[in-house]
């Protein structure tokens, strides 16, 4: 059976994620993971919420997944010893040095390979097992096809955004963000947060979203250009992904209201459910659920719309400089 | 004096042969944003395998390099390039993607790899697992500092190669939003992406390559080559896979002479050196992340070096 993942960005969230069906929640170390400090859990939250979702029958995975520094690792490692010991039931991962070094230490750890590591072909992905992965996030941009060619040919499981969004560029390769705002303070435990790094501090201003004009020697050739960053549900190819065998549907939103969460993971287990209840033989109508889908989507668009355009304006303050 | 490596990249055989190389040590060949690139050394490999031997019959060392982000149905060209690339002799072949690594690594082996700035090594125990797998370089992703440049090269005892001027790489693509506007121009696709296209707003600015964006500002290190003399770096990269042969020949003599004296113990800038930046700089100049702050600032002696560039 597909596992459904669901985001918490706060133990509230954790609760009602699961009391909607998820069958595993992820949680971002503060810090540690890519977002803003304001969707991530401290370590006691952290206890907390691993306490939250097993006694809801789910499971818990930790996302450690911002590219950290070299002397950032030993702190890394402190940590994974805590959550280890707490029953986190697997990583989120990124850095490929900070992975093979969680394996070696915790051998028995299932590791997530991120979003942020872009896995993209299937040699990736035997890169990826070879340090240890045992699961990797398919990059937002592969088609089916490529989904199909994975699941036949690898040893690994696929986790599949279902809700998220789809950058302009690919995700973990792209610093448009912190080229034109990074502010680096430390933390009480000697972690750098990059904000306005993506890949290093969880917060990306979206300037990719700006209005952007597109000159030619200095002459205006397009007023508005759009590099696309739209955010996305799944619906048409839920049912192929199930039938696909893909190990893991994950929906992203640790930034969004918890009501919202609520109903989006909700949503996802009937359709689930429904689909799988669904005999093989009978075909499978959509469109209820194309009509359910579309007022959840509204209410996402108009929350994201806001949240870009703080972002944005944040992005144009000054970076007080401490060093 | 040590030695040093001064190299630069070209994307395919004609602008290879209008460039002047004298003042540089090794060449990379290839464009890694966009196969449809004119005339693409890893879509031409007999353009490559000639790249090869042209780059070589001038004294320097040739490498190929591959995708920054291939998805499976480039792997079996991408299997080819790496035939071709080893076949006519590279003397080490660039990689961004892990997956590529490991096929260089497991069908090549021996061959020595230079790990790229779009494979993100951000520490020193990612750089040491990519040992593993034939690194014997690594360009380190482009938003972390000097400090930690230097601690992983160290750590992992792995030459880094620095980026010095040129447009810093941003982001990477697999969608070029500049076909969907190419109609109303009169410059089309595979030439298009070689004009100065800027994405701009307010002071912000950005050079689009269709499926790759790059710093609008130049990077510039030469106020700096000292300190990354001192810190032990070897080799420094002028980035130009979209720039001129002009720029590749004016920059790249700035920085050969620089690199001569830093290493000889003079920091000193040629104050003349600013007149030929001027010339090559479409905005201003920065530092990108070496100072561990906001990529496109710039510190350094020249106060404000938009005022040493064209507005």
């Amino acid at each position: 059976m597909v596992e459904l993942l669901a985001p918490a960005g706060n133990l509230e969230m954790a609760k009602a994620v699961v009391d909607s069906g998820a069958n595993v929640v992820y949680v971002g170390a503060r810090g540690w993971s890519r977002r803003r400090d304001a969707y991530e859990l401290s370590d006691n939250q952290l206890h907390e919420a691993v306490a939250i979702v097993h006694a809801g029958g789910a499971k818990l995975r930790v996302a450690i997944n911002t590219n950290m520094q070299s002397r950032e690792i030993p702190l890394l490692l402190g940590k994974m010893e805590k959550f280890v010991s707490w029953g986190v039931d697997g990583a989120i991962m990124t850095d490929v040095g900070a992975i093979a070094e969680v394996h070696r230490r915790f051998p028995q750890l299932i590791i997530h390979a991120s979003i942020g590591a872009n896995v993209l072909n299937n040699e990736d992905v035997k890169f990826y097992r070879s340090i240890g992965v045992s699961q990797v996030v398919a990059d937002t941009k592969l088609t089916l096809r490529e989904l199909v060619s994975r699941q036949t040919d690898m040893d690994a499981g696929i986790e599949v955004l279902i809700h998220a969004n789809k950058c302009y560029t690919y995700l973990g390769k792209c610093w448009m963000s912190p080229y034109h705002r990074l502010e680096r303070t430390r933390d009480d435990f000697g972690k750098d947060l990059f904000r306005g790094s993506p890949n290093r501090g969880g917060l990306d201003y979206r300037v990719c979203l700006e209005q952007w004009g597109l000159y030619a020697d200095n002459a205006l050739l397009e007023p508005r250009i759009a590099l696309k960053n739209d955010a996305f549900f799944y619906l048409d190819d839920i049912p192929a992904l199930i039938d696909l065998g893909v190990h893991c549907l994950k929906i992203q939103g640790r930034e969004y209201p918890i009501p919202l969460v609520a109903q989006i993971v909700c949503f996802y287990r009937e359709l689930i459910d429904a689909y799988s209840a669904n005999p093989a033989d009978k075909s499978f109508d959509l469109e209820p659920w194309r009509v359910r889908l579309a007022a959840v989507q509204a209410e996402r668009d108009a929350k994201r719309s806001n949240m870009t355009l703080v972002l944005l304006k944040e992005a144009r303050q000054p970076v007080p400089h401490t060093t | 004096m040590k030695t040093f490596e001064l190299n630069t990249t070209i994307s395919n055989l004609q602008s290879l042969r209008e460039s002047d190389l004298c003042t540089y040590d090794a060449v990379y060949l290839g464009n890694i944003y966009c196969r449809s690139f004119q005339e693409n050394f890893l879509e031409r490999l007999n353009d490559l395998k000639d790249g090869i031997a042209y780059v070589k019959d001038l004294g320097l060392r040739a490498y190929a390099t591959s995708y920054g982000a291939p998805r499976n149905d480039a792997l079996p060209k991408v299997q080819k390039a790496l035939e071709a690339a080893v076949e006519a002799g590279a003397d080490a072949i660039e990689v961004h993607n892990l997956g590529v690594l490991r096929m260089l690594h497991e069908q090549f082996p021996g061959t020595p790899a230079h790990i790229g700035g779009f494979a993100n090594v951000y520490t020193d125990a990612g750089a040491s697992a990519l040992k593993d797998y034939g690194a014997v370089r690594f360009t380190p992703n482009y938003e972390i500092s000097l400090e930690e440049i230097n601690a992983i090269a160290d750590t992992a005892r792995l030459p880094a190669e620095i980026l010095v001027h040129g447009k810093m790489p941003l982001g990477i693509s697999d969608y070029c939003f500049l076909l969907e506007y190419e109609h109303k121009w009169e410059e089309k696709c595979p030439t298009l992406c070689q004009k100065c296209l800027l994405l701009k707003q307010g002071d912000w600015a950005m050079r689009s390559v269709g499926k790759g964006v790059l710093s609008g500002k130049d990077v510039c290190m030469l106020e700096h080559l000292r300190a990354l003399v001192n810190a032990g770096h070897t080799v420094f990269r002028i980035e130009a896979a979209y720039e001129s042969a002009a720029y590749r020949r004016d920059i790249g003599k700035i920085y050969r002479s620089a690199l001569e004296r830093a290493f000889a113990g003079d920091g000193r800038v040629d104050e003349a050196n600013w007149d030929s930046i001027r010339q090559h700089t479409e905005i201003a100049l920065c530092n990108g992340f070496y100072f561990g702050r906001t990529g496109g600032e710039y510190i350094g002696n020249v106060h404000e070096p938009a005022a040493v560039c064209r507005a």
